[in-house]
């Protein structure tokens, strides 16, 4: 059954978001306006389910790709996704017949509402990750070999820049310079699929999965410990899972250190009355690896959540500080990033941590 | 001897302090002109301390006077924003998320050029003639005179916005134009909405400091007269006029810091406990922790530098119920002279419980005979665990630290709490919100974002530094004195170049001849 998704339903798809990006993707208050604009101005948008997606499709995932607190700032123009997919039809010689998000993590999760409400392109309810990564080769696009390219991307100038390659991670590194170049921040159309391609690649229902979970935590707003029953029944239901309670405690240290571009760093967060041995959460972007007495919990690629305790609002890496009382959920990462080709792109070890993957399952 | 004053919605407070020595206090009534209530206060305070006006050297004023207007969406004037962005945040204008009726309050009269700058500093687009020239012959069609300003990133590069005020300047000689990068921090839509409603604020910013500067001629008194910012430092009355909004919660900041010079302390944790909630602040060095989430005045998102308050729902007039086991955060408020039971009410409040078990003596004792003392014990072990938890969840480190209470209700804290290496409760602490403002320093912050390897670090503060100075000096500082306050750096995430947001305060000992504060 298609979800229709309203200028009214762009908050809580907002929350959702951000609690499925695991500290990372980003304040999406800027990309939530814009949306919000775009479907007053041109009504609700359908999610089209992947299962009915038709056989000879083209689609084209769009998003922005950058330094999102560079654009709370040097605010886009808003009509960049429009324009991605313009130029991109007319590079190739063909109409994109549909598109999707690369994450469901912050601002990219809404950004191809805008796309999908303007130009009457089916928007499909799914994602290349489920979650928010850093990087162009964690999403499962790239993970089931589709080839990145041809891909473009638009700058705030309104020019263009076309790429033709065909790893993801050199793609990666193009793109992420070219943002760097061009204020921080670029709108790419890229991994062009077939529909046979889209239906192995694409992680099914996570955008009307994020709307319904935006929701409850408005609906059931209050503390962590009555929000987690419907949220456990809530992914039960889905793909992810599992819903574990990890932790709640009280952040006793935060500390952060730029390498290579990303913020990395650990928060420590100790029990209340110290029944248990305090958690630490490495961070990089994400919240990647939780242990508590030096035994991992939960890893990447399944999950990471942090909740502030009181009204389960979920919080942003960057929004941490010492004394916050929260709760960690664990959930369980949907099948895509189970398979022993994903695993070498989003386990700990893909991020330098000296540990298998272990299914939360299992912990 | 200097005077610090309060301005509050119902309260006019003033102190005398000698150095640090109270000499004199009081609190009147807040009039409806203002003048009236300064006048007031002044002839109160100089009359108990018998002091001449002569001897006074400079007087501190902190006020919500520009919070409340904005509040209640009163004496806004008509206002335009002209922000120099384009091609970049077309479809995201300003105002876009106000609510309608300060919106309306202001007028939407909204106006975007092309131009700005990337966060490198690369021009976004180059400024255009012919838009400007067409910005300003709209403005003198419609009359406006309140105008805003805001570029991209103007906090590193200021210099299309003072060209584009300038222009306008030019042709509208009359004009009062705020300029967002003097108001604001990293966020153009924050920053843009603070400059709209400083410059919305500019006539009753005239009003106000001219009933400051008329209640002061009143009285003879002649010295220079400041006025507090949110971030408990100060500004002269000169740039308080053209930047009001830089007093939005001045009030907490002038009590915390009030609390700072009552004790001597400048690392502990304030507890202001009022009737019906009690405001939570941590002092670091003698000012307030800063919160860092964006701030609402109004419905209207700002990034202004706000201290970090906890308010958590317990006060003398809280309810007491389930045998002692719940307090608040209902409350009888106000009412709890007439409603709690020492009082001859019927409703059991934290304070008919704090004087059952012998802490305080307030009120007829007697009408409390009839409480269980496994009541009182359960109700005041409450009290304590619930004040020890909003302190732990303020304080920055894991070890206890010094606990300032100050507020009406600071009596409920009858015992030593967990949390607290040390308990004060300074005298005066009625007034704090005077005394704060009578102490206030002069400080100013700019914010970059840069990268190192292209601009050396050293060379990026010598930068940040030369400006900030200057600013102060402007701001009534003496030069010498002016240090640097904080640093704080940041990586901007997602980016490989290493970027830095680097945020440098600086604060300086106003220039009057004998210095006070610490």
């Amino acid at each position: 059954m298609s979800v229709t998704i309203t200028h009214e339903d762009v908050a809580d798809l907002c929350t959702g978001s951000v609690f499925l990006a695991t500290g990372g993707g980003g304040d999406p208050y800027i990309s939530q306006i814009l949306v919000q604009e775009a479907l007053k101005k041109y009504g609700p948008v359908d999610l089209l389910p992947l299962a009915d997606l038709p056989d000879d499709a083209l689609v084209v995932t769009i998003g922005e790709v950058g330094a999102p607190s560079v654009s709370l700032e040097q605010l886009p123009i808003g009509t960049e996704c429009l324009d991605v997919i313009d130029r991109f039809e007319e590079w190739v010689g063909r109409k994109i017949t549909h598109i999707v998000s690369f994450e469901v993590g912050g601002a990219n999760s809404v950004i191809p509402l805008i796309a999908a409400a303007a130009k009457n392109i089916p928007l499909i309810d799914g994602d290349g990750m489920a979650r928010a990564l850093p990087e162009a080769q964690m999403m499962t696009f790239a993970i089931e070999g589709v080839r990145p390219t041809p891909a473009l991307a638009v700058d705030y100038t309104g020019g263009c820049v076309y790429f033709d390659t065909a790893d993801a991670v050199l793609y990666e590194r193009q793109v992420r310079n070219l943002a760097m170049a061009m204020g921080g921040m670029v709108f790419t159309a890229e991994h062009p699929m077939t529909s046979e391609e889209a239906r192995r690649a694409i992680i099914p229902g996570t955008i009307s999965f994020a709307l319904r979970l935006g929701r409850l935590l408005r609906e059931n707003f209050g503390n962590a410990g009555l929000v987690e029953k419907p949220l456990k029944d809530l992914f039960d239901s889905s793909d992810y899972g599992l819903l574990k309670h990890l932790y709640t405690g009280k952040i006793v240290d935060i500390n952060r250190k730029t390498v290579g571009g990303f913020d990395v760093g650990e928060a420590v967060i100790e029990s209340v009355g110290g029944k248990q041995g305090p958690m630490h959460l490495s961070i990089k972007n994400e919240f990647l690896v939780a242990t508590v007495d030096g035994q991992v919990v939960a890893s990447v690629p399944d999950l990471i959540t942090m909740v502030d305790h009181e009204t389960s609002s979920p919080i942003n890496s960057e929004r941490v500080h010492y004394g916050q009382r929260v709760t960690i959920f664990g959930i369980g990462c949907p099948p895509h990033y189970r398979t022993e080709r994903a695993l070498k792109v989003v386990a700990p070890r893909a991020f330098g941590f000296d540990f298998d993957f272990v299914p939360i399952e299992k912990l | 001897m200097r005077i610090g004053i309060d301005v509050g919605g119902t309260h006019t407070d003033a102190v005398i302090l000698d150095d640090q020595k109270v000499i004199a206090s009081t609190k009147v009534l807040t009039s409806a002109n203002v003048r009236d209530g300064v006048v007031n206060a002044l002839d109160e305070v100089l009359e108990q301390s018998g002091i001449d006006h002569v001897a006074i050297e400079a007087v501190m004023i902190g006020t919500t006077q520009f919070t409340n207007a904005v509040i209640e969406r009163r004496e806004l004037a008509p206002t335009a924003i002209v922000r120099v962005a384009l091609p970049s945040g077309e479809l995201v204008p300003p105002m876009i998320d106000w609510p309608d009726d300060i919106a309306d309050a202001l007028g939407r009269n909204v106006y975007m050029i092309h131009g700005g700058r990337t966060y490198d500093g690369f021009p976004i687009a180059p400024l255009s003639d012919e838009e400007i020239d067409e910005v300003i012959k709209d403005l003198i069609g419609s009359g406006i005179k309140h105008i805003a300003v805001s570029a991209v990133f103007s906090p590193s590069d200021p210099l299309q916005e003072i060209e584009v005020a300038a222009r306008i300047q030019q042709k509208i000689p009359d004009a009062r134009i705020t300029l967002s990068h003097k108001i604001g921090r990293m966020g153009l839509l924050e920053r843009e909405n603070a400059a709209l409603l400083n410059a919305s604020l500019l006539p009753l910013a005239d009003k106000v400091v001219d009933s400051f500067s008329g209640a002061l001629a009143d009285r003879q008194i002649s010295c220079p007269f400041y006025v507090s910012q949110n971030d408990g430092t100060l500004m002269s009355a000169e740039f308080a006029a053209e930047f009001p909004a830089l007093t939005f919660a001045s009030g907490p900041t002038n009590s915390l810091r009030g609390a700072s010079l009552l004790t001597q302390l400048n690392d502990a944790v304030v507890v202001d406990i009022g009737g019906t909630t009690s405001d939570i602040g941590v002092l670091q060095d003698g000012f307030p922790r800063q919160s860092n989430v964006a701030i609402d005045v109004g419905g209207v998102r700002t990034n202004f530098r706000m201290p970090d308050i906890h308010a958590i729902g317990l006060g003398g007039g809280s309810l007491v119920l389930d045998d002692g086991s719940t307090i608040g955060p209902q409350s009888v408020g106000y009412k709890l002279v007439t409603e709690g039971m020492v009082f001859g009410g019927n409703t059991l409040t934290a304070t008919d419980i704090t004087v059952a078990s012998g802490a305080a003596d307030i009120g007829d004792a007697t009408k409390l005979t009839g409480l269980e003392s496994s009541v009182i014990e359960t109700a005041v072990a409450k009290i304590h665990s619930i004040i020890d938890a909003g302190i732990d969840q303020m304080k920055s480190s894991r070890d206890p630290v010094p606990v300032i209470l100050v507020g009406g209700g600071a009596v409920l804290v009858s015992r030593s709490l967990e949390t607290a290496s040390e308990l004060m409760r300074p005298e005066h602490s009625g007034v704090a919100n005077a005394i704060g403002a009578a102490n206030a320093q002069v400080g100013s912050e700019t914010e970059r974002i840069v990268s190192y390897r292209r601009i050396p670090r050293d060379q990026v503060l010598e930068e940040m530094t030369a400006l900030l100075k200057s600013e102060l000096i402007h701001a009534g500082a003496e030069g010498e004195t002016v240090k640097i306050a904080d640093i704080e750096e940041t990586a901007v995430s997602y980016m490989a170049d290493e970027s830095t947001r680097i945020r440098v305060k600086m604060i300086g000992d106003l220039s009057f001849g004998q210095k006070g504060g610490s």
